[in-house]
């Protein structure tokens, strides 16, 4: 179990910054994601922590030791590729061998590892197999073996899911967070999936054009984003434009087109002054549909489409003024939602986040 | 924001220990030299022997003679002209094959696809002897006729006669059109199915959708492959030799090497073929290769060929009969012949004997040639598979500076006549040159080796580099990561899974050593040296039953050759083709 530690890391392509002076610590057992659109350097980051890039600058630390310029056949991690990686002329056993046998481990306890590592990814009835016999999520349980045999200091993990079904991911990921916990690894998880992000990890930085955007637990990234673009990238969000009216100990009061709203400020650094621009960012299942006008941070206006989902419902509510908004009700009833007439939405200055412009 | 971008000079930067840089760097140096010395080098050499006088002068008069002197300008025209018809001919016949097997199913299609090397396994050279015991004024075309009753025997045609040119333009056509083939049907294989069903849907079909859409879809393809085989019958030299066609440059080279210490002119001649060539490949490439259309992705439906209904699905199998029949009729000319006790105004042979196979063994040209081609060409293929594996992995995978400069220098000598490159190895090896020491009228193993293998790199570097192309640098980069080091991951895991590609690489760079013909006839200058080729071209030129040993010998070396062509089509596939390409 190490820590990592990424210091001021500078990644280029010819001109292009691929990371821009990256800074921050992965603790030890620790399940970490990096999240972000495609092209902000997430497996970029990755690939220079497993060595097949060398930074231009900053440095790489496993503990104490400093690994920016070490071979990534001498780093000892495990990783696990997008496309597995599989060797199609090896058996699955030999795929799983392989690391072993590079480190001249004696054959009686290659034998026991492989069959342990199998075992533990439930694939011993395949290790006689060739690649190309097995399934996706078979192969990529292999690759994870594969990668854990070796008892890395780190595991990285590079879109493992992103080639499988949608119900085989949803039992994997668990699975990988199973295996994770279970070895003591500290892992490094890539993907663009926030469901997948949000379920699993321990904590999650989204990368944001080769800078850090936020760090944090998937509960402080999901419900204080610290910027508009993480609350657009996780989750679905409505914004709001408008002016702060005063603000103080980490909560404002912003006057918008769609009324008064108080909500909480969630970068710690920005103290806003009376006047100045903000945008309010207001999750879709954190607005309450009322039939009588709210005291205070609500909205009048009229539900236009609505698409029904089963377990919830979409609305596209409009107030008089201002952007529509859009509002999932869970458990609804639109026999009770007359179309004709005026409702009030209504959000909890809990649930209303208040950004930099 | 938590990044710290102002930051970075905290870290002053270290000596860098750029492990992963060292050893293609090194490769690429080292393939770099061996092009400059053996393929530079010896143009430089040949086209420097054109312009210099004999006290170290510069001038053009050489030039300019070649260009008075109307037997020279004469044998340029007749090149221009073997080359034109020939690839006209080449294109007739691939054009329409290799559409035939990209659209429709029939009856003996997969072994005409397996038969379709079998024209490239003979030197045309020697197929030249059987053209003329089929076709001669006595050959067996004409007995047939007689027999018929269609001609009169006292006057029989003379088919080869009438038209030189014409025979050697037959012969190449024959020879060459599976290098066409193998590209078009390639091409055609690329070409998303959707492109044409758009055309259909908008009213275009037939043989104008075929113009319209398709030909210029296949463009490159039919390009790269019609440039090859236009190269390759400019500078056609065992051909022309065969059918005694005096008129053309490159006997004309071949004829002036005699005398190589103080005349220039073959000089000024190989200096004028290779302008001429890349002026030539200039123009083709200006007015047919232009629009290189890049094909969008992979095809969106799978197109596939068709059944089609029996009586067409028999014509198409006729075709390709017919075809294949034709062009293996030089060997089954020199196959008979070489059976044959005596040939000569019949349909088939009076008597047949064993005795040319026997003499053959048994004449003192015969086995240190074949010795000698197998030594040449497996130390050549060997060199091949070392630097076309370098090459590829450089181009491929690294990305250094310069590498597609490699890669394209890889790819030159197929565009390099091969009278000129071995030209330039003798004038290079003159006694007192650097290479001196590789004189072929000492010893030409060196210099032919390094001939045989510049001349044939071009297939292995494509095919391995398709094998690279097509192995994810994900499976190397996995073993690294499980603790494997750079150079033993590319040979434990990137080697094993290209092998098929080497294979069939490899021994198509040692079947087409085995049949090389300018460097052997040229370099090649003892007769304790000669390899096959020269054997059989000395040989065809005894009196007495020297043709009958010089065909035996050839089909000896058919035998051989056919098989390894053969593993090479069944390895490869279709991807054959890709490795015809410049």
């Amino acid at each position: 179990m190490i820590s990592i530690s990424i210091e001021n890391l500078v990644k280029k392509f010819g001109t292009n910054v691929a990371l821009n002076g990256l800074t921050f610590r992965i603790e030890p057992g620790e399940l970490f994601f990096l999240l972000g659109p495609s092209g902000c350097g997430k497996t970029t980051l990755l690939r220079n922590i497993a060595g097949f890039y060398i930074p231009e600058g900053g440095r790489i630390l496993f503990d104490d030791d400093d690994v920016t310029h070490l071979p990534p056949h001498q780093r000892n991690t495990g990783m696990m590729f997008q496309s597995y990686a599989l060797w199609p002329h090896m058996t699955v056993a030999q795929n799983v061998a392989f690391g072993l046998v590079e480190r001249k481990v004696p054959k009686p306890e290659i034998g026991r590892r492989v069959g342990e590592a199998l075992e533990s990814v439930k694939m011993s009835a395949y290790a006689a197999r060739k690649i190309a016999q097995l399934s996706g999520g078979q192969q990529q349980r292999v690759a994870l073996a594969r990668a854990l045999v070796i008892r890395p200091r780190a595991l990285l993990l590079d879109e493992p899911l992103s080639n499988l079904d949608a119900k085989l991911r949803l039992e994997m990921r668990t699975e990988i967070r199973r295996v994770c916990k279970e070895f003591g690894l500290t892992a490094i998880y890539v993907t663009h999936d926030q469901k997948e992000a949000l379920s699993i990890s321990d904590r999650m930085a989204i990368l944001e054009g080769g800078r850090i955007a936020q760090i944090g637990d998937p509960q402080a990234v999901y419900r204080r984003p610290k910027s508009k673009i993480v609350a657009d990238f996780i989750g679905e969000t409505n914004f709001i434009e408008g002016k702060i009216i005063d603000a103080s100990h980490g909560k404002a009061r912003v006057d918008t087109p769609l009324g008064i709203f108080a909500g909480v400020i969630s970068d710690l650094d920005w103290r806003p002054a009376a006047g100045e621009a903000a945008t309010l960012s207001v999750r879709p299942e954190c607005w309450r549909i009322e039939l009588t006008r709210p005291p205070q941070n609500a909205t009048s206006g009229r539900i236009g489409e609505s698409i029904y989902l089963g377990e919830i419902a979409q609305y596209q509510f409009q107030p008089p003024a201002g952007p529509g908004l859009k509002i999932f009700e869970l458990n609804p009833d639109l026999t009770r939602r007359p179309q004709d007439r005026e409702l009030y939405a209504a959000a909890d200055p809990d649930d209303v986040v208040v950004l930099r412009k | 924001m938590n990044s710290h971008p102002t930051q970075i000079a905290l870290h002053p930067k270290r000596t860098p220990r750029r492990f992963p840089i060292t050893g293609p760097h090194v490769v690429f140096t080292l393939t770099a030299l061996f092009f400059f010395f053996f393929f530079a080098l010896p143009i430089w050499e040949t086209v420097n022997g054109a312009f210099r006088l004999p006290g170290g002068g510069f001038t053009f008069a050489y030039i300019l003679e070649v260009f008075r002197n109307p037997i020279y300008l004469e044998g340029l025209w007749n090149s221009v002209l073997m080359a034109v018809f020939s690839t006209a001919l080449t294109v007739l016949i691939a054009l329409p094959l290799a559409f035939l097997t990209d659209r429709f199913l029939f009856p003996g299609k997969s072994l005409f696809s397996a038969l379709i090397l079998i024209p490239m396994i003979l030197p045309p050279f020697v197929g030249a002897i059987g053209v003329k015991q089929i076709l001669g004024q006595e050959g067996a075309l004409n007995a047939l006729l007689a027999a018929l009753g269609l001609e009169d025997p006292a006057h029989p045609i003379d088919w080869l006669g009438a038209s030189r040119l014409g025979g050697v333009v037959v012969m190449n056509a024959l020879h060459l059109y599976p290098i066409l083939y193998l590209n078009v049907v390639a091409a055609l294989a690329n070409v998303d199915p959707a492109m044409e069903e758009a055309a259909e849907n908008l009213g275009c079909t037939g043989f104008r959708k075929f113009r319209k859409i398709t030909l210029p879809l296949i463009m490159p393809g039919l390009f790269a492959g019609g440039t090859i085989v236009f190269i390759w019958a400019f500078t056609e030299l065992g051909v022309p030799l065969m059918f005694d066609f005096q008129r053309v440059t490159s006997v004309q080279i071949f004829s002036g090497i005699k005398d190589i210490g103080g005349n220039p002119f073959p000089f000024a001649l190989v200096a004028v073929m290779l302008v001429s060539t890349v002026l030539l490949y200039a123009i083709s490439k200006l007015t047919f290769g232009r629009a290189s259309h890049a094909m969008m992705a992979k095809a969106t439906s799978q197109g596939g060929p068709r059944a089609i209904p029996p009586l067409r699905a028999w014509l198409c199998t006729a075709a390709f009969a017919c075809i294949t029949f034709v062009a293996v009729l030089p060997h089954l000319g020199v196959i008979v012949f070489a059976f044959s006790k005596d040939w000569y105004g019949t349909i088939l042979p009076n008597a047949w004997t064993l005795d040319h196979f026997r003499a053959a063994l048994g004449h003192d040209l015969t086995l240190p040639s074949i010795q000698n081609s197998l030594k040449y060409a497996t130390l050549a293929t060997l060199v091949d598979l070392v630097l076309g594996v370098a090459i590829a992995y450089v181009v491929v995978r690294t990305k250094i500076i310069g590498r597609e400069i490699l890669d394209a220098m890889a790819m030159l000598p197929l565009a390099v006549p091969g009278l000129v490159l071995a030209f330039g190895y003798v004038a290079m090896t003159q006694p007192g040159k650097m290479f001196g020491f590789m004189d072929p009228k000492i010893d030409p193993l060196l210099i032919l080796v390094i001939a045989y293998s510049v001349r044939r790199l071009p297939y292995v570097v494509r095919s391995a580099a398709a094998g690279f192309q097509q192995t994810s640098v994900t499976l190397e980069e996995a073993a690294q990561n499980l603790g494997c080091p750079p150079f033993r991951s590319l040979r434990k895991i990137t080697i094993p899974l290209i092998a098929a590609n080497l294979t069939a690489g490899g021994l198509l760079a040692f079947s087409f050593a085995m049949l090389e013909v300018s460097d052997s006839l040229i370099l090649a200058q003892k007769q304790q040296d000669f390899p096959i080729t020269k054997a059989i071209y000395e040989l065809y030129q005894l009196l007495g039953d020297g043709r009958f040993i010089a065909s035996a010998l050839g089909v000896w070396a058919m035998c051989f050759l056919g098989v390894t062509i053969l593993g090479a089509s069944l390895i490869l596939g279709k991807k054959l083709g890709a490795i015809f390409r410049v």
